[in-house]
């Protein structure tokens, strides 16, 4: 046998957060604190001590007055408790202008596209420098890379613009986006000089599934703060009054499957044997066991699948908003058939769930239910014993699915994590001639560079190409440290150029690799060189959508042939349409 | 939409155009008019739509419909411009020099189009059912690449078999197929004998080889295959691009020569009253 290489097989904490670890007496203050000090610390195991558990996955971090600590809209998957100081939560919007963002609020107007035909660039990524310097309003930008810190340089008249709440030591804020992996909901700043412990997804997780006063605490905020508000976005929910709503709310319990960080391990699973892809996915609801709630996505993607000889037939996929078991609950209520799952649901990356009880539902939702949001009733039991009697070889090699798509489509689009996508570059190879005038138009509409690559993974002729798929759940937004990157009002992910440090934070999170980090030039041709390092700055750029382009999408309408589409994977109409063309 | 379905709507609506230009025409022989005048405006007309298309295509941040649209406007508006090209000359062939180089060009025009269509129909399935879809610029690289593989693995069969059998069948046979893209028309009408032909004769070659010889034999044919798909791509990706390079400037000429004409037609018809 081949020798090996020997090494400590890696653990837990080999990666602490912020890449080192508490010091003791932050320890100590920080188990000082209410929320802490009240947890039951024999519920721990030896080997995941509260104590580690803080040192590890908790950091503390100071802030001066005016440091933004979160920005609304920003991806996070930590929480914050105050530990010293005071930080202020602005309850109506901050604006892009406000964060220093530079982008185009609207789209150009007809003469400013028209501009496009003489004044890009002859050189690749060149950029007009001086802008880095206007523009940025009152925020102002300190130290490099993932250590830089945005801060308001005048914070008075920044909070008297705005109605804050303020926060104290001991309170708590960032949950909603840790809980739920929702974007922030305000932009949060210190008001003094303070002191916050921020604690990533792994040490809330481990604490809540612990300690049910800790979770009580933690879920009531959530509780209090968003759930109602998330229930009510489901349309499923939407004709519920506010009291309806924050009784079946009280009684929703909310859960987290898989790994909140996929994105770390997505390359590892694309390399796996496809049948033992779905063996790693965790099991949500499995196919055949009781079903004891309908299940909501809050946020993440869901594999829904049939048992098929020893594997698992995808049937189709859910993401945020829809639900799981709805049809077996109507079933139940209006046939009196058993409650048992059909399929099974299982987790694509991190799924965040709310599991709402069976009864509220029968009680408070299906009876007055609009009719085009009941789902097709599951077969009943007998009929399907039936049914599948004669031609059980026939069921065996079914390769329809509920999206109307091939099986073997969905399935890759599943593996390949492509559903994550809003707007989705499918490329048609059956009608593509590679004529490249959807890069052609990409470069005309981004000062002569091309956002994408018109290459990547092909099955049975369709290709999910190199291009920014503005994910649902969209990675590349965790830890930008000035939140350059960011989801514009309109809904795509860009990237302010002026804020951008060029940390490569997000081109490194991003699991698709669709976004490129390129040396900037100035308006003479040459690069622009850092001038303490002497090295070329670089900045990200990916894919806009042509968000402030009349018209929409260059690439999409620049293609003769109707090979290209952007598209929401949610939409699967759209997409079977566009698939079943021929 | 699906394709059919597009096809038929565009295809009626294409009709009822024809059907209209015809009735026009024909009224103007009722009216003992030359209908050559009025066909003449509307190859005009019609070739002026034609090529702006490729303005179209220059200004891709502005809002004028998608170019797909466009597209689609092109090929029945080419169809039309055939059917009306044959209106306005009929049957037969032009006498003067000028009339039949007009002539000339214009046929081929909408020729190439009708070649181009069929090229843009067809290749894209081919190629993509045919191997790995390769990008047209990266093949070269990709070429270079096996062949420095090939003679790297034929070097080395010297040493290891301690016989020359593989390095010679590379000296002789396979150098210039790595050299260059080969067997194209063959490519073109999707004969694989040539790459049959090369597969048997290393296949033959094994009652010569050891073990490892064999193995590397079997290396050899792997590259062989893949350059051979690097070939097929080159001959359709080439043809999807390259019938651009007639049809293109052809669409210049034609426009040039028929400014001249129009400008004839008027100063004859001029004289002539």
């Amino acid at each position: 046998m081949a020798s090996g290489t020997a090494i400590a097989r890696p653990r837990r904490w080999d990666e602490p957060f912020g890449g080192a670890t508490m010091a003791e007496t932050d320890v100590e203050r920080v188990l000082g604190q209410p929320v802490f000090a009240a947890i039951d610390q024999e519920r721990f195991p030896a080997s995941q001590p509260l104590p580690e558990i803080l040192r590890n996955d908790g950091r503390v971090v100071r802030f001066d007055p005016g440091d933004v600590i979160v920005r609304e809209g920003d991806y996070g998957n930590s929480v914050f408790v105050v530990l010293s100081g005071s930080v202020s939560a602005v309850l109506d919007s901050t604006t892009d202008a406000e964060l220093g963002r530079r982008t185009h609020a609207g789209r150009r107007s007809m003469w400013q596209a028209l501009k496009q035909l003489w004044a890009n660039n002859r050189e690749p990524e060149a950029r007009d420098i001086q802008r880095y310097f206007h523009g940025r309003g009152d925020m102002g930008v300190r130290g490099t890379n993932s250590h830089a810190q945005s801060y308001i340089a005048e914070l008075s008249g920044f909070l008297a613009r705005h109605t804050t709440a303020s926060l104290g030591p001991g309170e708590t804020f960032g949950e909603i986006a840790a809980l739920a992996r929702q974007p922030r909901t305000a932009t949060v700043v210190a008001t003094e000089a303070t002191e916050v412990v921020e604690l990533r997804w792994q040490g809330l997780r481990d604490i809540r599934k612990r300690d049910r006063g800790f979770r009580d605490h933690v879920d009531g905020l959530y509780r209090e703060r968003r759930l109602a508000q998330q229930l009510e976005e489901s349309p499923l929910f939407a004709h519920l009054s506010p009291e309806t709503l924050a009784e079946i709310a009280h009684q929703t319990s909310f859960e987290t499957h898989g790994s909140v960080e996929w994105f770390r391990d997505y390359k590892q699973v694309k390399a796996r044997d496809p049948s033992a892809v779905v063996e790693h996915e965790p099991v949500i609801a499995e196919e055949g066991s009781y079903l004891d709630g309908l299940m909501l996505i809050v946020s993440g993607f869901c594999r829904v699948s049939e048992r098929l000889g020893h594997g698992h037939r995808t049937v189709s996929y859910v993401s945020r908003n829809n639900v799981f078991g709805l049809a077996e609950i109507c079933a139940h209520h209006w046939h009196g058939e058993p409650l048992t799952v059909r399929r099974s649901l299982r987790g694509v990356g991190s799924v965040d769930v709310l599991r709402i009880p069976t009864g509220l539902v029968e009680r408070h939702v299906l009876p007055n239910l609009p009719a085009d949001q009941l789902p097709p009733l599951p077969a009943r039991a007998e009929e399907t014993q039936e049914a599948s009697e004669p031609d059980t070889e026939a069921q065996a090699v079914r390769t329809d699915t509920d999206l109307g798509l091939p099986q073997d489509l969905v399935d890759f689009f599943v593996d390949q994590r492509t559903i994550n996508g809003t707007a989705t570059m499918l490329i048609d190879t059956n009608r593509c001639t590679g004529c490249d005038d959807c890069i052609r138009a990409c470069a005309s509409t981004h000062d002569n560079n091309p956002r994408f690559k018109r290459h990547g993974p092909i099955h049975d002729g369709i290709q999910v190409t190199n291009a920014c798929m503005h994910c649902a759940d969209p990675v590349c937004m965790i830890g930008c440290p000035t939140g350059a990157i960011h989801r514009h009002a309109s809904g795509p992910v860009v990237i302010d150029d002026a804020t951008c440090i060029g940390c490569g934070t997000c081109a490194e999170s991003c699991p698709y690799d669709n976004i490129s980090m390129v040396e900037i030039r100035g308006q003479d041709g040459g690069f622009v060189i850092d001038q303490e390092a002497n090295e070329p700055i670089q900045k990200a750029t990916k894919c806009d959508l042509c968000y402030d382009q009349l018209g929409g999408p260059a690439c999409q309408r620049a293609c003769p042939h109707d090979a290209l589409i952007r598209v929401d994977m949610r939409d699967t109409e759209t997409l079977a349409d566009w698939i079943s063309r021929t | 939409m699906t394709f059919a379905r597009r096809r038929l709507r565009n295809g009626a609506i294409a009709l009822l155009v024809l059907a209209a230009a015809g009735a026009a025409v024909w009224a103007q022989y009722l009216a003992l008019r030359d209908p050559a005048i009025l066909t003449g405006w509307m190859l005009v007309a019609a070739f002026a739509v034609l090529a702006s298309y490729n303005v179209r295509k220059k200004f891709p941040f502005l809002p004028l419909l998608s170019s797909a649209a466009w597209m689609q406007t092109h090929i029945y508006l080419g169809l039309l411009a055939a059917a009306v090209f044959l209106m306005h000359v009929g049957v037969e062939l032009p006498n003067g020099v000028f009339e039949s180089v007009l002539w000339v060009l214009t046929a081929a025009l909408l020729l190439t189009g009708f070649v181009g269509l069929a090229i843009t129909r067809l290749a894209p399935p081919a190629l993509t059912h045919h191997g790995e879809r390769l990008l047209f610029e990266r093949i070269p690289v990709l070429r270079a690449q096996l062949a420095e593989e090939v003679h790297d693995l034929a070097l080395r069969s010297v040493e290891t078999e301690a016989s020359t059998t593989l390095a010679d069948y590379y000296h002789t046979r396979l150098h210039s197929f790595f050299a260059r893209p080969r067997n194209l028309l063959a490519h073109l009408v999707a004969s694989e004998r040539p790459r049959s032909k090369l597969c048997r004769e290393l296949r033959t070659l094994d009652r010569y080889l050891s073990e490892q010889g064999r193995e590397t034999r079997e290396a050899i044919e792997d590259r062989v295959l893949a350059k051979d798909n690097l070939d097929f791509q080159v001959t359709w990706q080439g043809l999807l691009k390259g019938w651009l390079f007639l049809h293109i400037p052809l669409t210049y000429a034609t426009a040039l020569v028929a400014i001249v004409h129009i400008g004839l037609v008027y100063a004859f018809q001029a004289a002539l009253q």
